[in-house]
């Protein structure tokens, strides 16, 4: 049996009167690759924030690798983001006036240290080993959010976290992120949580559930691929 | 009085004790235990040497106790400098190990604050209740360790350079075991010695040769300063070398590990932990920074009079009145000050034990001419910290005030100008000249 | 019977032995130092006179000289591994040993590894790399200086001789033979150096025993008869003929006088009378040294018992004639005192000197700029498994990542694909 890397129930996220995220339980086993879908404001990036612990949850239980986040103080939480998650945004967030290589190696010093060697074996495996020592500036969108794989995947995270990854890229390019993704993932092995709103997108992921509203309207489990 | 004296041995010894019990992982009992038994056997030790030899050779030994104990903590500091090239050794730790040390400690800082009573009397009554004091302490630190968070780690050479900075502290509070005046003259005459030994071994040239402008800075190995100058030297090498030794102490090999995060992580913890390794050593500096202090502006009051002007008769006479504005039989230091031709010498008069008074120069034959004040039954060379003990002021040689010719009249005292004169100069240019290598 | 001399071996040649009898030797000053002021001379007459610190002493330069030797050993065998001499183990000589559970090829990394500047030797189941200078000359100078500074101080303290005399213009060098050459002429100069101030010249004649003609000057000292000639003090030779009105006769006698510089006051003692004879040579009103010009005027006091009864001034080769006194210095000379040192431990000295100068010289550039890295990658075994070795003398951070890199490239396979 597959333990399970995130187990919540009830999980309530409200911002006052609004309540983003209702009452929710979902389980997902280790390695599985789930998308998340669901139309603007239903909460998808609520639950992604709450799962990558920078955000707390307002009631409910979060277990995540078997830590318990209700449970952990302000530091265990850094340590648990430091440690255990990687996430890549739709807006790049790279410093913009380093390189490739040191946007990566950014990443190892909030984790640990530096390491330029792993680094640039990291940009070369995301297939950017021409351009390391190129600023976010110089890259194209496709290559950029590479960039951000690489940095996300560096410091060897159990749960990887995409919040519309390919929102900004066209189709030839979110191809080619997927296919990295798939990659990186049957060689590491981590789990991956991927919000989209391109159906085509979220077939690439082995279970697919829809919120609205910030409830669990269906749970999809794709039988191809 | 005694009191407000005792406290910072207090305080030290009660941070003795909790770097003690942090620093030995043998159980805190036991290190409490055997620091307080420590404690009690040194602070009887002292009163038994009190009462049997006179105060000088029962501060020596202590002094030698606190000498050792910074000789080992070079050995120390040094075998963890080296110890990049040491394969781990156990002889280290283990329960006795940690017995003797805590045990160590806790006899000299008993000793020196023990050595504090000195001054009123050997009745044992005093003596029980510091003991008491001091046991009290120690569970006390025991029990504040525990409330001490775990990342403030206290390595071995840390531990030593803790202990014996505080040790050092509590004895540069007390003019008789400061250990750092001493050493200052010792190095100094080492430095002279050496540079003229290897001169002499080299066959450098002497300064009749040599361009004296360079042969000022060669000067400056023969000079006062150069003194304390190396005890520094000597008082922070072993701290430094046991900062370098945690500071460059090896990372880790972690090529046996597979991932690189994993690697960096265990690198970072390092690191980190490092860094809380250094406090301990950095404070041992900081304590030993104060205890320098203390010895260069001792605390101690002295009687330290402002030299009174006289003139001479025209014949050369200075006369200075037995009984006038001053007092000169009331047993304290009366300084005077003489000018002539643009040159100024200083002495001053006492009335000894014996009753008969005594005109000396305010400089000795060693030291520069920094004067003398009175402290309880002796005048300090304020140079070296020497005491002197009133009965052999008046007698020549060593850091004693250089004696002055003078005769006793029934109204006062009288002193030929151009002796003294002569006296101050000869004794000035012979401790401020810078003096050359073969003489 | 073969483990006692490996033990002694052993224990010579570890790096603990030097500072360990340092160690005592600093304990012993200590000690002394309680008891006298002296404490060094003491300490050095001290190991002159009793054996087993000269034993002692004795074994600072053999305990370095065995420390080279084995370093030397260890840097042959370094050598040895890294170009393929299979006949050694070579984890000990590494900082880090991996054994790997791969025996993948070495294509992937080796360009990896050449892209970092490193240059590799590739055979057909071993690849070496390495960049970067080995500090080991540097440590291997640093090692014979040591030997030479020990050796040079156990030389100098246990076998120096040293003999002090005047050597006088126109008399034969002092000295322990008594051939010596005839002293020509001494002169001093005002030097232009940035150590001397001044320049002194002895010229010493031929000597009857084969000894030729020499020169000497300040520094480096000169060699005679097997001695170094270390000048000392400048001073006079005068000839004193003194009578007084009390006096029979006149007194004669050559007295060599230390009274270098101008000023500086020095005493002739009449003997059998209550006559004291204090001169100095006299500023000269040019301000040249007369020393230097030779135009030498003495400053002359007579002194009898504690009362002065004749002072005045007296040019070289003068009379001084008064109240019945007669003071006269017919012949006067420059004169060096000096001493004649055989000592061969300063050769080492100076050697050691030089050679920690030139160790220094070499380190500290090469390990600022080149420090050597090296990594050493062996195929074999059972099954053929990669051992991984590597080794730096600097910047140790930069090349364990790369090292590191490179072991889970070959190991998971980790390699770039394509760019
Ligand atoms: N910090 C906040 N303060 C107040 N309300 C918030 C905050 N963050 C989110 N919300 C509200 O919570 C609801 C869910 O927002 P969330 O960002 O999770 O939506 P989403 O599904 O990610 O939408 P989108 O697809 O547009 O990114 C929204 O109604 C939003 O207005
Ligand atoms: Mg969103």
């Amino acid at each position: 049996m597959i333990a399970n890397i995130i187990q919540t129930t009830g999980l309530t996220r409200s911002y006052g009167d609004i309540c983003a995220l209702k009452p929710l339980d979902v389980q997902v086993p280790e390695g599985e690759w789930l998308s998340v879908m669901g139309h603007s404001g239903s909460g998808k990036s609520t639950f992604m924030n709450l799962v990558g612990g920078l955000d707390r949850p307002s009631a409910g239980s979060l277990s995540v690798g078997g830590e318990d986040l209700l449970a952990l103080t302000e530091d265990g939480l850094a340590r648990f983001r430091r440690e255990f998650i990687g996430i890549i945004f739709q807006q790049h967030h790279l410093v913009p006036y380093l390189t490739a290589v040191e946007n990566v190696m950014m990443a190892q010093y909030f984790h640990s240290v530096p390491d330029e060697a792993e680094a640039r074996s990291a940009l070369e495996r995301v297939g950017l080993g021409h351009r390391l020592k190129n600023r976010p500036g110089e890259l194209s969108g496709g290559e950029q959010q590479r960039v951000c794989i690489a940095r996300a995947i560096i410091n060897s995270p159990k749960l990887l976290l995409g919040d519309e990854p390919t929102g900004n890229l066209d189709h030839k390019s979110t191809i080619m992120v997927m296919e990295l993704l798939r990659e990186l993932r049957s060689e590491e092995r981590f789990t991956v949580i991927m919000v989209t709103h391109n159906q085509e997108v979220a077939a690439w992921g082995d279970r697919t559930i829809y919120l609205d509203d910030g409830v669990l309207v269906r749970d999809e489990r794709a039988n191809s691929r | 009085m005694i009191v407000i004296k005792l406290i910072p041995h207090a305080v030290s010894w009660a941070v003795i004790a909790l770097f003690l019990v942090r620093g030995f992982h043998a159980g805190r009992l036991m290190v409490i235990i055997s620091g307080s038994g420590g404690f009690a056997l040194g602070a009887l030790g002292a009163l038994v040497l009190f009462r049997l030899l006179p105060p000088e050779s029962a501060f020596g030994i202590i002094r030698g106790g606190l000498g050792v104990s910074l000789l080992l903590l070079w050995g120390v500091a040094v075998m963890a400098a080296y110890r990049p090239f040491w394969k781990r050794t156990t002889y280290f730790e283990g329960t006795g190990f940690t017995v003797m040390c805590a045990c160590l400690a806790g006899c000299m800082a008993g000793a020196v604050s023990a050595s504090r009573l000195s001054g009123s009397g050997t009745s044992l009554a005093p003596y029980l209740a510091l003991i008491l004091v001091g046991g009290a302490l120690a569970s006390y630190a025991g029990a504040v360790e525990k409330r001490i968070p775990e990342w403030f780690i206290v390595g071995g050479p840390s531990l030593a350079a803790v202990v014996v900075a505080l040790l050092l502290y509590g004895s540069s509070l007390s003019l008789r075991l400061d250990l750092f005046a001493p050493l200052t003259m010792k190095v100094m005459k080492f430095a002279h010695d050496f540079v003229h030994q290897f001169m002499e071994s080299m066959l450098i040239p002497d300064h009749v040769f040599i361009r004296s402008n360079l042969w000022k800075y060669i000067g400056v190995l023969f000079g006062k300063e150069i003194g304390f100058w190396g005890a520094l030297v000597i008082w922070f090498t072993p701290l430094l070398l046991i900062v370098y030794a945690i500071q460059f102490e090896p990372l880790p090999s972690v090529a046996h590990i597979r991932q690189g995060a994993e690697r960096r992580r265990l690198l970072a913890v390092f690191i980190h932990i490092r860094r809380y390794r250094l406090i301990p050593a950095l404070l041992a500096v900081l304590v030993l920074t104060a205890a320098v202090y203390r010895s260069c502006v001792p605390s101690v009051e002295y009687w330290d009079p402002k030299p009174i002007v006289v003139t001479a008769t025209p014949v050369g006479d200075i006369f200075i009145p037995r009984k006038g504005d001053i007092d000169l039989e009331d047993g304290k230091l009366h300084k005077y000050l003489f000018r002539q031709g643009g040159k100024e010498a200083r002495f001053f008069i006492i009335m000894g034990p014996s009753g008969k008074l005594t005109v000396v120069l305010d400089a000795c034959a060693i030291c520069k001419p920094d004067g003398y004040g009175q402290a309880e039954g002796t005048v300090i060379c304020y140079y070296c910290k020497t005491l002197i003990p009133l009965d052999t002021v008046g007698r020549s040689g060593g850091c004693n005030p250089v004696p002055l010719a003078f005769s006793e009249k029934d109204d006062g005292v009288h002193i030929n100008a151009v002796t003294l004169m002569n006296e101050w100069d000869n004794t000035v240019q012979t401790t401020t000249k810078v003096k050359g290598a073969g003489k | 019977m073969k483990r006692l001399p490996r033990l002694c071996w052993n224990l010579i040649s570890s790096p603990f032995t030097c500072p360990s009898v340092i160690g005592i030797f600093v304990l012993v000053y200590i000690g002394i130092a309680f008891i006298t002021d002296d404490a060094l001379i003491v300490l050095m007459e001290l190991v002159r006179r009793n054996g087993i610190l000269v034993l002692l002493l004795a074994l600072l330069p053999i305990a370095s000289l065995a420390r080279l030797i084995k370093e030397i050993r260890c840097f042959r065998s370094g050598y040895q591994i890294s170009t393929g001499d299979p006949s050694h183990d070579g984890a000990s000589l590494f900082d880090e040993a991996v054994e790997l559970e791969t025996a993948a090829p070495f294509d992937g990394i080796e360009e990896t590894i050449r892209t970092q500047g490193y240059t590799i030797r590739k055979e057909e189941n071993r690849l070496a790399a390495w960049r970067g200078i080995t500090h080991a000359p540097a440590r291997l100078i640093f090692l014979l200086a040591t030997l030479c500074l020990y050796s040079g101080i156990f030389i100098s303290l246990i076998f120096r001789t040293s003999y002090r005399g005047p050597v006088i213009e126109g008399e034969p060098m002092p000295g322990l033979s008594q051939d010596g050459g005839i002293v020509e002429r001494i002169r001093l100069e005002n030097g232009k150096g940035t150590i001397l101030s001044k320049r002194l010249t002895i010229d010493v004649a031929p000597s009857g025993q084969g000894g030729g003609q020499a020169s000497f000057g300040i520094y480096p000292p000169g060699l005679y008869q097997g001695s170094f000639v270390y000048p000392r003090y400048l001073g006079i030779a005068l000839l004193v003929r003194f009578s007084a009105p009390d006096m029979h006769g006149t007194f004669e006698k050559h007295a060599v006088l230390n009274m270098y510089p101008a000023g500086k006051e020095a005493e002739v003692q009449i003997p059998e009378s209550p006559y004291k004879l204090v001169t100095s040579l006299a500023e000269p009103d040019d301000g040249l040294d007369p020393y230097i010009t030779g135009r030498m005027v003495f400053n002359v006091k007579l002194s009898k018992d504690k009362d002065v009864v004749l002072s005045g001034v007296l040019p070289g080769g003068g009379e001084l004639n008064r109240e019945g006194y007669c003071i006269a210095f017919p012949d006067y000379r420059r004169m060096v005192l000096t001493d004649f040192i055989q000592d061969y431990g300063v050769y080492f000295i100076w050697g050691a000197l030089s050679l920690y100068g030139i160790a220094l010289l070499y380190w500290l550039p090469v390990r600022v700029f080149f420090p050597r890295r090296e990594m050493l990658f062996v195929r074999g075994g059972i099954n053929d498994m990669v051992t991984a070795y590597s080794r730096t003398e600097g910047r140790e951070r930069s090349h364990n990542s790369l090292f590191h890199n490179l072991l889970d490239m070959l190991d998971i396979g980790k390699i770039q694909p394509g760019g």
